[in-house]
């Protein structure tokens, strides 16, 4: 059974006077173990098509199943909860709660799942060794680099084992070798746990790192390739 | 890490403006408190001062007598309601008076005046009418004898600020004229030795002498010694007067009613007004002057006394004052609301600021996984940490100041006080200390946090998790 699996799926704004067609008519699916990267041009629909398959909006049509389960079926205090226990996110900025550690922040999601605290103290240990931060405990993001601070993002999007990982250009924000090190621990992960990741990217960095690569243009997907190295 | 947890450190993220909003309510608090426990110290004193000295807690009347304040509506005092009422617990003695109007003349002066008829020892034991006697007046014939003697330069001057002033006792005396603590060993004799003056309190048999006013002896220009005539109209419309001896001068904490006051025997008042047993009210004395105390003694004591006789509580006997301080107080309450609405935007402003600013947090809080209620129960705390700061500050703040200008009251000196006094009040300001008043400020802040919560839970309910991240 595919993890996502996008239907046919619509977003339009009506916001402005003119009508946007977000996203015009995508069918994709992502399976387990996916370490897919979606780009495009500016507007093309990138961060809107994440934002529907977290669960953060709701299409204008067609469906999208995650784990099985279909997202319009949710009522939005329900949607709250499913994110949390079955969708990642790491964000390209503000990912982190500035007034606590950077173990806090990775607890966080744990803590409000009401995890007692030595499992919460110990899966916070593993995760910040995983992502080589495991001196950096009590840490505040002001005291992190760019590139730390994002994988500490990446540590608690990992924390309570989601279905995926959500990443809305992760990179953005960071020099070279810290976005080469977030992707060398992203892909740790991806092959060590199977752990599936979805960016979105203008980065040819992480384009090139990915085994799968999909475009979009105006809301439609131009092209769709698996890489086998 | 629990949500107050949380809701404290992001308290400390921004300081600066924790700290600015927490004082503003720490100022607001802290002033209105102050202000309040001045200006309630003040009314409680004013009261006090014309409770204690003439109008008593409580006081049986004829019904009629108070609108009507004439010697008809006068009653045979009963020794056995008396006895009665004094059965009550709370009841410590029922002294009768008979007090009515009439004109006073002394030389070529003349001044309409109450003739108060009292028992001289009974109601001294109430009001201490004979504590107040002057022992010392500076006029213009003992200030320049003091002049010539030996005392400091200062002191010379201030007797001019205070010519004509009389003192029962010597504390305010001394700090009038600014004598201190040290120096009085030396200024005391002298003043005693010019300015004393012999005084002397009613008795039973003294029949013909009064004791009047400090402010209506001055009108008068009549002393100790001197001989007044009263002229008025007695008992169902007979002629009265009669001539007597002013015994002693005392001054009353009220200066109203120290210009216009002659207290006579009551015997002798019954004479004058041919009124043989009559009275036309009996001040009430009480173990306990609480509030509660007075209103329960009063509503038993009517129960036990018949028509046409009533029982009226101080606020009844001063309803004049009371409305006046009624006035009074709302133009302070004024003050403080406004105090407070500039507090309540200052708290809006921050409150404001701190949505627009965090709103990509919210934003990605929520999209991670927390409920807004949990989100909006976090900023709620905030809120109500900073209210609570403040709200202790000012608390805190105030109770010394409190406390301290209850024992050791404001006091006026100078220019400044002889103009405050003129004006009829006495130039102690005493503060009033923590009672209801402090629960309201604590209300008041509450009030407008809860505002500010209502205000911010909504902001994040209807918030867009999508247009929080995109801001
Ligand atoms: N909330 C919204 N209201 C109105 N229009 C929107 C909204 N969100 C996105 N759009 C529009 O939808 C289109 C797709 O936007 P989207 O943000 O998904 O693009 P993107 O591919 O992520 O671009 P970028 O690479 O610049 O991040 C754009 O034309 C954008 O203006
Ligand atoms: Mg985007």
């Amino acid at each position: 059974m595919a993890v996502v699996e996008i239907n046919n799926v619509f977003k339009t704004y009506h916001d402005t006077e003119v009508e946007v067609k977000a996203i015009n008519g995508v069918t994709l699916s992502f399976e387990k173990g996916d370490f897919a990267v979606i780009v495009g041009p500016s507007g093309s629909g990138k961060t809107t098509l994440l934002n529907l398959v977290g669960g953060l909006d709701q299409p204008t049509g067609g469906e999208i199943l995650i784990a099985g389960h279909r997202l319009s079926e949710l009522r939005s205090s329900e949607l709250i909860d499913f994110r949390m226990d079955h969708v990642g996110f790491v964000f390209q900025s503000y990912n982190l709660i500035p007034v606590l550690t950077a173990a806090e922040n990775v607890g966080f999601i744990m803590n409000l799942q009401k995890w007692p605290k030595e499992k919460r103290m110990a899966r916070t240990d593993e995760l910040l060794s995983s992502v080589g931060l495991a001196d950096r405990h009590k840490s505040r993001p002001s005291q992190l680099s760019g590139g730390q601070q994002q994988r500490v993002a990446v540590a608690r999007a990992l924390a309570t084992h989601p279905e995926f990982i959500l990443a809305d250009e992760p990179t953005a924000n960071l020099d070279s070798k810290s976005a080469e090190s977030l992707l060398d621990i992203m892909e740790k992960l991806n092959h060590e746990e199977g752990m599936t990741f979805i960016f979105s990217t203008h980065d040819t960095r992480v384009m090139k790192r990915a085994h799968r690569v999909i475009t979009l243009e105006d809301g439609k997907v131009v092209s769709d390739e698996i890489r086998t190295e | 890490m629990k949500d107050y947890q949380l809701a404290w450190k992001n308290l400390w993220r921004n300081k600066r403006r924790t700290l600015i909003t927490a004082a503003s309510v720490f100022f607001a608090v802290f002033f209105a408190l102050v202000m309040r426990s001045f200006q309630l110290g003040a009314y409680d004193r004013l009261f006090k001062n014309v409770i204690e000295s003439y109008s008593g807690y409580l006081q049986l009347q004829h019904e009629d007598y108070f609108d009507d304040p004439n010697l008809d509506n006068t009653f045979k005092i009963d020794q056995t309601l008396i006895d009665q009422m004094k059965e009550d617990p709370n009841v410590n003695d029922v002294v009768p008076r008979l007090e009515s109007f009439a004109l006073a003349a002394a030389g070529s002066h003349t001044q309409g005046v109450i003739v108060l008829g009292i028992d001289p020892d009974r109601e001294d034991k109430v009001m201490k009418i004979s504590n107040k006697l002057v022992k010392y007046k500076l006029t213009s014939g003992t200030i320049g004898k003091l002049k010539n003697d030996s005392i400091p330069d200062k002191t010379k001057k201030l007797l001019d600020v205070f010519s004509n002033e009389a003192y029962y006792s010597e504390a305010r005396l001394m700090m009038d004229l600014g004598i201190s603590d040290e120096d009085s060993a030396t200024i005391l004799p002298i003043i005693r030795r010019h300015a004393s003056i012999s005084n002397g309190y009613l008795t039973e048999n003294g029949t013909s002498e009064v004791v009047i006013g400090d402010g209506l002896s001055e009108y008068l220009k009549a002393g100790v010694g001197d001989t007044i005539v009263l002229m008025g109209q007695g008992y169902h419309g007979t002629t009265a007067a009669g001539k007597y001896m002013v015994k002693g001068i005392i001054k009353l904490p009220a200066p109203d009613i120290d210009n216009v006051i002659v207290y006579i025997p009551i015997e002798s008042a019954r004479e004058l007004y041919a009124a043989p047993g009559m009275a036309t009210s009996a001040v009430i004395s009480l173990n306990s002057n609480d509030d509660n105390d007075i209103l329960q003694t009063g509503n038993r004591l009517q129960k036990i006394i018949s028509d046409p006789m009533i029982i009226k509580t101080w606020q009844q006997l001063n309803a004049l004052m009371v409305n006046q301080m009624e006035a009074d107080n709302k133009s302070g309450m004024i003050m403080i609301a406004v105090l407070y609405m500039v507090i309540a935007f200052g708290v809006f402003g921050t409150v404001l600021m701190m949505l627009a600013e965090r709103k990509r947090e919210f934003g990605m809080l929520v999209s991670i996984g927390m409920k807004k209620k949990r989100l909006a129960k976090v900023i709620s705390l905030e809120m109500l940490f900073i209210g609570f700061l403040g709200v202790a500050a000012g608390v805190a703040g105030s109770l010394p100041l409190v406390f301290y200008g209850n024992i050791h009251p404001l006091k006026f000196t100078g220019e400044f006080a002889r103009m405050y006094e003129d004006m009829g009040f006495e130039a102690v300001m005493p503060t009033m200390l923590p009672d209801t008043f402090y629960l309201w400020q604590v209300v008041v802040v509450l009030v407008i946090l809860v505002i500010a919560i209502i205000f911010s839970t909504r902001k994040i309910f209807r918030m867009n998790v999508i247009n929080a991240m995109r801001a």
